[in-house]
């Protein structure tokens, strides 16, 4: 059990962006399981991925066991950039990669979620890692965070390609350990079930140090400061109401036309500043010349 | 007095000039050092807007096109249609890209991190589709380009931060470069720079004086106005006819009828670029700067315009001297009455020897604080390396070394005159001459007795000619109408 002050965010750039391109293949075998015309790809190649991704950590946190596993076993507090950037890795792996290094990852990450067991000590309940329901929790709040995120300062998805997207992450879940009958295929499933798992999220005080770690980075320049505030609002604005009533925050300002535009200003920044890193240019081009070749076939 | 005016003003040309552009370099770096501790990348970004915000706010007569600086084509990525355009370059991306640009005209300083930002920026826009190129092309000229034109080569040939270069051939015959503007850049520009919170949070480090809002305002006006392809034609225009019948200078005519917002056509012209022509004999290259050396000059104090972009990418080299000058998507017009204090302040200091006079006029022109506790003697030897190459009549060859030591004086930040310079904002563009032109002479190791050939030129002395090229400009002059009175007498 390890619990203790946070490290600092310092480095949060640079090493997100290793751990990304580490995972774009240059001369892949195979399309590996979503492909390049995927709208899966089309989600994760969206501007707002960033807040997608603080959205998703946000909704996760607030699952009691998911949280304690988190931050009983991993390296979260220790290092909770490599953290990041490890999941980084990971899911950049999993969408680009081929199968054979997705699969590999994926084994990598079921071998070390069998360590990962213990007693939550808020709720007083066992937990494991692997527990597929876990595991789905995960699973969905991420599918959900870039359904929602893309909709709010993103390229909306149709509401047949929202479907599509849901079908499609289901093979992320399946390559964690969850069995694919339990997984939401539709937008529809996604929304019964964040409706059944409710009764048991809460922000336990785990969730609230990660998350005031998570949305006030101590150590971050501070001009990658400034722009964090703007992902943060993206964020918390596009929580449903329950979940920021969890975490106690006030309602944040609403999100008008002007306030949308700017946070998408911020997010372009961003995303020069990310491309500024070595190799994340030529990881795009990588992704972008595979999905104009789907395109033209 | 009459008498020793002729010999006092030559070296203050370009004395002042290069004067004019040090200081400028002064403050940029005060301004540098305090923001090391940020993030490379942002801080890289945060100064390219301040960059560009000082550009617009400095230079309010510029007009900068596109730089045709990308090295890389992705074809394979090719941009295919307005929303892609507006994919790419929206979300302050097309913004960043045209402040940069901007920054890079004012600021050579410009740390290797901006550099490395900017340039991964600009790689990430890819070319537009043949299709797409010849959508603008039916738009602004209401025909189809294979219409337009008699012959129309769909691949470009270069890439513009904002559009691209196609080679055609015009119905009469005549063979042309034609640059297309992005579809749509326009618009996503301007959206950008209506919602300012971002652009105002960016700039909240600038001077403290500065109004935020009017030079927010000031950067919205310039940056839609450079999307205006008009502009540039009208820039080429002008120094096409000025140089018209020129022995060496020769620049390329603009085609109206085929130029409009956002489509420009000029005659295209085949040349050595500057690495090649840097591999010539030594006499060819010495001849190659004096051309250069003469245009600009001869531009500033006879057409009053500066075309702000010494780039080694913005000539063609025929030999014999004769130059192609491109691009003049930056140029920037002078009156009288800003030229004026240029010419006294070298007078002064290079002919006149006059240090007192020289000081007063930096502190007229606004160059130096009024009262500045600092002896002129300090402050004539902090400029006099600027004036290095006017303050004596004899051969001297211009090496790296000359232009690097320009370069660091103008970054100095530990000279105590640093503190008491700044720049007034007409002549912020002169910086050009020190960090672009100084340095591709160098590159050219290239030999002239500059204060002679300066003195030609200088309006104040116009002394006979010094080499053969001043011989042949002396009949070339003498053919063309005369140009307008000279700057000094306009003002006396």
């Amino acid at each position: 059990m390890t619990t203790g002050p946070y490290a600092t965010a310092t480095g949060l750039i640079e090493r997100s962006a290793a751990a990304y391109v580490s995972g774009i293949p240059h001369h892949p075998a195979d399309e590996g399981f979503f492909g390049p015309d995927s709208i899966t790809w089309r989600v994760s190649t969206d501007l707002p991925s960033p807040i997608a991704g603080l959205r998703s950590l946000m909704m996760q946190a607030l699952h009691p066991l998911a949280m304690a596993g988190v931050d009983q076993h991993s390296d979260w507090r220790r290092d909770p950039v490599g953290r990041l950037a490890a999941t980084s890795a990971y899911l950049a792996t999993i969408s680009y990669g081929e199968r054979a290094a997705a699969e590999q990852a994926a084994t990598r990450v079921r071998r070390i979620h069998e360590h990962v067991r213990g007693v939550d000590t808020v709720t007083g309940r066992p937990y494991a890692a692997g527990d597929p329901a876990l595991l789905l929790w995960v699973h969905v709040a991420l599918v959900e965070s870039g359904l929602v995120v893309g909709r709010l300062f993103g390229t909306p998805l149709s509401p047949q390609d929202s479907d599509r997207y849901v079908a499609e992450m289901a093979t992320a879940a399946e390559l964690v350990g969850v069995p694919r009958d339990m997984v939401p295929s539709t937008v529809a499933g996604v929304g019964q079930y964040l409706a059944s798992v409710r009764p048991e999220l809460r922000c336990t005080p785990a969730a609230a140090e990660s998350m005031a770690f998570l949305l006030d980075p101590p150590g971050l320049d501070e001009d990658i400061a400034e722009i964090w505030q703007d992902i943060r609002y993206g964020a918390i604005v596009s929580l449903p109401d329950w979940a920021r009533e969890m975490y106690g925050y006030d309602p944040p300002p609403p999100l008008t036309p002007e306030r949308r535009e700017e946070v998408r200003q911020v997010l372009g920044v961003l995303d020069a500043v990310y491309m500024g890193e070595p190799g994340v240019l030529e990881a795009r081009q990588r992704i972008a010349l595979r999905m104009r070749t789907a395109q033209r076939a | 007095m009459r008498g020793r005016r002729a010999a006092d003003r030559r070296k203050l040309i370009a004395a002042t000039v290069i004067g004019a552009a040090a200081m400028a370099g002064l403050a940029l770096l005060r301004r540098r050092v305090g923001s090391l501790r940020l993030s490379r990348g942002l801080a890289a970004l945060r100064l390219v807007a301040r960059g560009g915000a000082r550009y617009a706010a400095s230079a309010p007569q510029l007009f900068a096109a596109a730089g045709e600086n990308r090295q890389q084509l992705r074809s394979d990525l090719a941009l295919e249609t307005a929303e892609d355009v507006a994919t790419t370059l929206g979300a302050m991306k097309g913004v960043l890209m045209k402040l940069g640009q901007m920054a890079s005209y004012v600021d050579d300083g410009l740390s290797p991190s901006v550099r490395r930002t900017l340039s991964r920026l600009q790689d990430s826009v890819p070319p537009m589709s043949a299709d797409l190129a010849a959508r603008v092309v039916q738009e602004e000229l209401g025909r189809p380009p294979e219409q337009a034109f008699a012959r129309w080569d769909p691949e470009p040939i270069a890439a513009a931060s904002i559009g691209q270069v196609h080679r055609a051939i015009t119905l009469d015959g005549r063979a042309v470069a034609v640059k297309v503007q992005y579809p749509g850049i326009a618009e996503t520009i301007a959206a950008d720079l209506g919602n300012v919170a971002l652009l105002r949070r960016m700039l909240r480090i600038t001077a403290p004086s500065q109004d935020v809002d009017a030079l927010l305002a000031e950067l919205r006006e310039r940056v839609l106005e450079e999307l205006d392809y008009r502009r540039e034609a009208d820039n080429q225009r002008l120094f096409a006819a000025y140089y018209a019948g020129h022995p060496t200078i020769s620049v390329p005519g603009i085609i109206g009828e085929l130029s409009t917002r956002r489509v420009v056509t000029s005659e295209l012209v085949d040349g050595a670029r500057f690495a090649e022509m840097a591999s010539w004999p030594q006499q060819e290259r010495d001849l190659a700067a004096e051309t250069i050396y003469r245009f600009v000059f001869r531009s500033l104090y006879e057409l009053h315009a500066f075309n702000g972009d010494p780039h080694p990418g913005n000539y063609l080299f025929h030999g014999g001297g004769r130059v192609t000058f491109l691009d003049f998507g930056l140029v920037k017009r002078f009156t009288p009455g800003e030229l004026q204090p240029l010419m006294q302040m070298a007078r002064y200091l290079c002919v006149n020897h006059d240090p007192e006079a020289f000081r007063r006029n930096l502190e007229k022109a606004g160059f130096l604080r009024p009262g500045a506790p600092l002896s002129t003697e300090d402050i004539v030897e902090h400029m006099a390396v600027f004036y290095d190459t006017v303050r004596e009549s004899r051969p001297l060859t211009m090496t790296g070394d000359y232009s690097s030591a320009v370069v660091r004086r103008f970054f100095d930040v530990r000279s105590p005159v640093t503190t008491y310079a700044q720049i007034p904002r007409s002549y912020v563009i002169l910086q050009r001459i020190n960090l672009g032109l100084f340095g591709l002479l160098g590159e050219l190791t290239a030999t002239a007795n500059w204060r002679a050939i300066a003195e030609e030129i200088w309006p104040f002395v116009l002394g006979p000619p010094s080499t053969p090229m001043g011989e042949a400009e002396v009949a070339w002059r003498a053919q063309r109408p005369s140009a307008g009175p000279p700057v000094e007498e306009s003002l006396a």
